[in-house]
């Protein structure tokens, strides 16, 4: 019995005094940035558009995915230390570009991560008609390298509403937009799952072809009553 | 003490014996009934996204000699979903595909059979030339179907064809090798298939067509394996310069030139012809009952001629799966437990034509959408559908295995100005008794469903056939079932040819081939006058539903992304239902009894299909990139 008390003990002594060594503690600097064209923020589809953080200096290493948000903007929680921020290959809906940035991180770090993106949507304007919502924008071209297939308007109950949350859309093909210094109008009836709602959120997305993630305006927010 | 010696010294070597449980390696090598068992083992190692058995790895997903094929991955994508028991039910809600879900990396086979070869040819010394040549030809093909697997899932992976031995020098960089290109593996492919077609053996000339061997290699096997790798580096080479510019890596691992599509198509076109005009195949058919022929055609094991090369079980020798067990229609069913896990979606159904042509959209509503149509039995909205359809599925009023599979999902009662939908909450309820006062008695719940939530029973309203034994207590836990796997048969060649075909601009060979397959399925004679690639893979998809094809179709032409969109909108993502219902509706003789038919989101099912780009190359893992930076992140990675 004795015996087994003793076990005891040592094992409580081990877990209560082993823990605090070899352990590091978590990371503790952040990075906070977002992906800018002209510095202003471009709006993205959540969850889909990756940056990739690397820290170079070690015989071993893999990248840190960094997931861009809705809005633009990124965080990632890291080490102090020296880390360079690069684009992944044919991610987003911009040229790709092998340069990377140099973050240096102590505490926390803010930057800015320019792109070059195939189109832009300036001015966007939504105006509740009816049932109807009608979007009026404007495209810029600003990478000439790819083509426009088709623009695109996204009706959604919260405001991740993109390619792959909606509850309606509509669309226009390049074809028909044929001369950029116009404004596009597009119109979407609002679905009948959420006519009955307060408000809901809507934001037009731009493709471009052979790309596969859209560029968006950023979402806004439309009373229903 | 000298009379001992005398006795015991006379014979040399005394005390050197053979071991009785050891083997050497060249008694190995020079023994064919050694190395044929060896075979065995590598055949058996071959794996497949979808198979018949249930084999995964608790840790990884997947055994560390790379075996894998895992029935339940059926209920993964578009062509059924998972009604089974729900611990399962996770495959109904994949919000997207995990990075690493196709991973293959099994090097480990790969260098078993490097070995092996090196071996025979080292120390086989008492093996005959032609015995030699022979399985050294089978090794290689073997070789060769593995690096497809590999390629078509990871794009381009290192081409080793020696052992890499360490000679523990501390310097183990040599043994490095960088990813081959992604052309380069299906030209390695095509040329080893070209230099051993003609050695492989397994075949029979003593009658007339020759007789091959379905479970080993042989010629047949070999042009049927390019056929169908050919045509996957063609479309690849076509398509992802279409519509996936992006998808490519700086030194060509992934992504194949355009240019490079007519060559391919044409290396795929030859094997394929070469196969079907062999006369060594034939398609099996039952013009009298096309949807029995072509469920023969797959799980009829006795004088098969359509099947090329199968993984075979049997019973006899204890090499058993448990597909028929946890798969058979409940109502049918033979143990007290399991049944119905991968039922087959309405998606599917509404792929195959009518057999008058027109789309085989089923019609349970007036076109204008006003009221149901009402059919006099639950089997009659299937009149007239592609035989296929009946081969590889089992519908409301369907027979197998002797019995009528009865699906009703529940009643409609009139009220005056609308239906009111009751369903019962158990298999095989009546409608009537204490809990419905009002009814007449007559069934409300079929025995085999369709039900919302009760598991191991349909979800979708359908039941699988394709893969599923007719024999007595085959779906039971003590005998289980030896219907084999399908690796390839001659519906697919035709198709192969037919997409080939079509793709060089042969639109009449193309034609003949997809109308003779139509033809097997019921439809008369030159049925199709034009052709389509969207037709194609739909036909496609009906004839080869369930045989590990149509993720791989629609990976190779680039349509998974935008088929499987995860919007639940789209139709194509989400696997729907089709649920029976009687009709109560006393006065109205036109009505009353009848049955309608309701098309839902199958209750189960929560998360559209979403495959997006990265998912078209499986992800590199790192700690293969760490033992060797030579090796490449795929796109996106």
């Amino acid at each position: 019995m004795k015996y087994i008390i003793n076990c005891l003990a040592c094992l409580l002594l081990v877990f209560i005094t082993g823990c605090s060594k070899d352990n590091k503690d978590a990371p503790n600097a952040t990075i906070n940035g977002k992906v800018v064209f002209e510095n202003q923020p471009l709006g993205l589809r959540s969850n889909g558009v990756q940056l990739e953080l690397w820290q170079p200096g070690y015989q071993l290493f893999s990248k840190i995915p960094v997931h861009i948000d809705q809005d633009g903007t990124f965080s990632a929680q890291v080490y102090d230390g020296s880390y360079r921020l690069t684009m992944l290959r044919g991610s987003g809906p911009w040229a790709d570009k092998t340069d990377s940035i140099v973050v240096d991180v102590k505490g926390t770090a803010s930057i800015d991560f320019p792109v070059d993106p195939f189109f832009v949507i300036k001015n966007a304007n939504f105006v509740k008609a009816g049932n109807n919502i009608n979007a009026t924008f404007n495209l810029q071209r600003v990478n000439t390298t790819k083509n426009l297939e088709l623009v695109r308007i996204y009706v959604g109950q919260t405001i991740i509403t993109d390619q792959t949350n909606n509850a309606g859309t509509a669309q226009k093909a390049a074809a028909v937009i044929t001369d950029l210094s116009q404004p596009v109008t597009l119109t979407v009836p609002v679905p009948s799952s959420l006519s009955a709602k307060d408000f809901v959120f809507v934001r037009v997305g731009v493709k471009t072809v052979g790309v596969a993630e859209l560029l968006y305006s950023l979402p806004v927010k439309i009373a229903m009553k | 003490m000298f009379l001992c010696l005398f006795l015991f010294s006379c014979k040399k070597d005394w005390l050197q014996r053979e071991s009785k449980s050891l083997i050497l390696e060249e008694q190995v090598w020079n023994d064919p009934k050694q190395i044929t068992s060896l075979l065995a083992n590598f055949y058996d190692r071959l794996p497949s996204d979808i198979g018949l058995t249930d084999l995964t790895d608790p840790s990884d997903g997947r055994y560390s000699d790379g075996r894998y094929t895992q029935w339940r991955n059926m209920a993964d994508y578009d062509e059924g979903m998972w009604s089974g028991q729900s611990n399962q039910d996770g495959r109904n809600n994949l919000t997207s595909y995990a990075t690493d879900r196709w991973l293959l990396w099994n090097y480990s086979l790969v260098r078993d059979i490097n070995l092996t070869i090196e071996n025979i040819e080292k120390l086989g010394t008492a093996l005959d030339a032609p015995t030699k040549l022979q399985f050294t030809s089978e090794l290689r093909f073997l070789r060769a179907f593995n690096y497809f697997q590999l390629v078509k899932r990871m794009g381009g992976v290192p081409i080793i064809t020696n052992q890499l031995i360490y000679d523990y020098s501390g310097e183990a960089s040599s043994l490095r090798h960088p990813r081959n290109k992604e052309a380069e593996v299906y030209n390695f492919i095509d040329s080893e298939l070209e230099a051993i077609k003609n050695t492989l053996g397994n075949v029979s000339t003593n009658s007339n067509p020759p007789a091959a061997s379905n479970s080993r290699a042989n010629k047949y096997t070999a042009l049927a394996l390019k056929s169908r790798a050919m045509l996957y580096a063609a479309s690849i080479a076509k398509y992802n310069a279409l519509l996936t510019p992006s998808l490519t890596t700086a030194g060509g691992e992934v992504g194949i030139p355009a240019a490079m599509a007519n060559g391919y198509y044409q290396k795929s076109l030859d094997a394929s012809l070469e196969l079907i005009n062999s006369g060594v195949f034939s398609l099996s058919a039952n013009p009298a009952n096309p949807a029995l022929g072509f469920y023969e055609a797959v799980t009829k094991k006795s004088g098969n001629k359509e099947v090329i090369f199968v993984k075979d079980f049997l019973t006899a020798k204890d090499k058993r799966h448990n597909f028929s067990y946890d798969n058979i229609a409940r109502g049918i069913r033979e143990d007290n437990l399991s049944s119905s896990s991968i039922s087959p979606s309405l998606n599917l159904v509404e792929a195959s034509d009518f057999l008058d042509g027109s789309p085989g959209v089923l019609k349970n509503k007036l076109p204008n959408n006003s009221d149901y149509i009402y059919y006099d039995n639950p089997g009659d909205i299937f009149q007239n559908k592609d035989g296929r359809t009946g081969g590889t599925i089992l519908y409301p009023g369907s027979s197998f295995k002797g019995s009528t599979i009865e699906m009703l999902a529940g009643v409609m009662v009139w009220n005056g100005s609308t239906y009111q939908v009751v369903e019962g909450t158990q298999l095989g309820a009546v409608w009537g008794g204490a809990a419905y006062p009002t009814g007449d008695g007559k069934l409300l719940t079929g025995s085999s469903g369709p039900h919302r939530t009760i598991q191991e029973v349909s979800n979708t309203g359908f039941y699988l056939r394709k893969y599923i034994d007719e024999a007595s207590l085959s779906s039971t836990r003590g005998v289980r079932s030896d219907i084999w796997w399908v690796w390839f048969r001659l519906g697919e060649i035709y198709m192969n040819a037919t997409e080939a075909a079509f793709e060089l601009g042969q639109t009449s060979v193309a034609l003949t081939h997809i109308n003779k397959l139509r033809e097997r399925a019921g439809f008369p004679a030159n049925s199709l006058t034009t052709l389509t690639l969207d037709k194609i893979i739909s036909e496609r998809w009906v004839e080869l539903a369930f045989e590990d094809h149509r993720l791989w179709d629609l990976i190779r032409l680039r349509k998974a992304h935008t088929t499987w969109t995860g919007v639940s909108s789209n139709p194509a993502s989400v696997v729907s239902a089709l649920y029976p219902y009687r009709i109560i509706r006393p006065g109205d003789a036109a009505r009353n009894g009848k049955y309608v038919f309701e098309k839902i989101t199958a209750p189960r099912f929560r998360a559209p299909r979403f495959f997006q780009m990265q998912n078209y190359y499986t992800f590199i893992p790192q700690n293969i990139i760490d033992n060797n930076p030579l090796i490449v992140r795929n796109p996106l990675q």
